[in-house]
């Protein structure tokens, strides 16, 4: 056997892409259509209500299309912008989420990232783990 | 939030898909008639309840929220299982099942939001959401 599934060299990143793999993109796809959607009529309609708390929105909404995209294409450079954005994502509703408890003043307009996402179930904070623990399962694949 | 007979009607459909793709995945079936079948039902279910919305709002009804915002929801919500749909299909395998799985609770959490666009939100739930659909 020449040629046997998984250790053919140019495969490109088997896995990675694939079984829950689509399912972990299609999470992230529903999330990054919702936050666009969101960020996108929060900006429309009432902008000047607090301007930050929406471009914050308009951002969390940028990290979700990059990540989605990022995760469904194969390859090694694709792998590590999906790191990237996903630990940006973290980053984002830890940050958010802590700032919304302990300094509710601040963070008076929900966003995706408010109260660590309870607004949508807590999945928001609950996929990045996910995320990255799937990158970190599928590194060697996507190293090669 | 007020809830009507659409959003249970839309509940038990999209549940109801969401747990036979579930419970399908788990028994590592692949996609077969009956999940894909639920998946239709679901979006027969948003077809049908985006023409009786139209129906009520030409004969009298109108929504508490903004149109475009309740037809937004719509119009993603019936894209949601053609593109569940594409994307199973593009690997057919048990995972495609959680795929689809994935669309019924979807729908379900937007016809949520659809029920508060036409009937206005209850102030008990305004603080959750502010800014938004008011």
């Amino acid at each position: 056997m020449k040629n046997t599934l998984g250790n053919t060299p140019d495969a490109p990143a088997p896995g990675r892409t694939t079984g829950a793999g689509r399912l972990l993109i299609t999470v992230y796809g529903i999330f990054a259509i919702s936050a666009t959607a969101r960020a996108g009529f929060q900006i429309a309609t009432a902008f000047n209500d607090a301007p930050v708390a929406y471009l914050l929105s308009a951002f969390a909404a940028v990290v979700y299309i990059v990540a989605t995209i990022s995760l469904a294409r194969p390859g090694h450079k694709s792998a590590v912008t999906a790191t990237t954005a996903i630990c940006i994502e973290l980053a984002g509703v830890l940050v958010v989420g802590l700032l919304s408890v302990f300094d509710a003043q601040a963070f008076p307009h929900a966003t995706v990232w408010s109260m660590f996402g309870q607004g949508y179930g807590y999945v928001p904070l609950v996929l990045p783990l996910v995320g990255l623990w799937w990158l970190y399962r599928h590194r060697a694949a996507a190293a090669k | 939030m007020t809830v009507d007979g659409w959003f249970y009607a839309g509940l038990v459909v999209g549940l109801a898909s969401t747990i036979i793709c579930i419970v399908a995945a788990v028994m590592k079936k692949r996609p077969n008639d009956i999940t894909l079948l639920s998946l239709a039902g679901v979006e027969l279910f948003t077809i049908i309840y985006a023409v009786a919305s139209l129906l009520r709002l030409t004969t009298g009804e109108h929504l508490a929220g903004a149109g475009w915002e309740f037809w937004g929801y719509m119009f993603t919500a019936a894209a949601l299982p053609v593109a569940g749909f594409y994307w199973a299909m593009m690997e057919r395998t048990f995972w495609s099942n959680y795929v689809m799985g994935a669309v019924g609770v979807t729908v379900v959490v937007m016809l949520a939001r659809m029920a508060q666009i036409w009937y206005g939100l209850s102030p008990a739930v305004q603080h959750l959401q502010p800014g938004i659909g008011q």
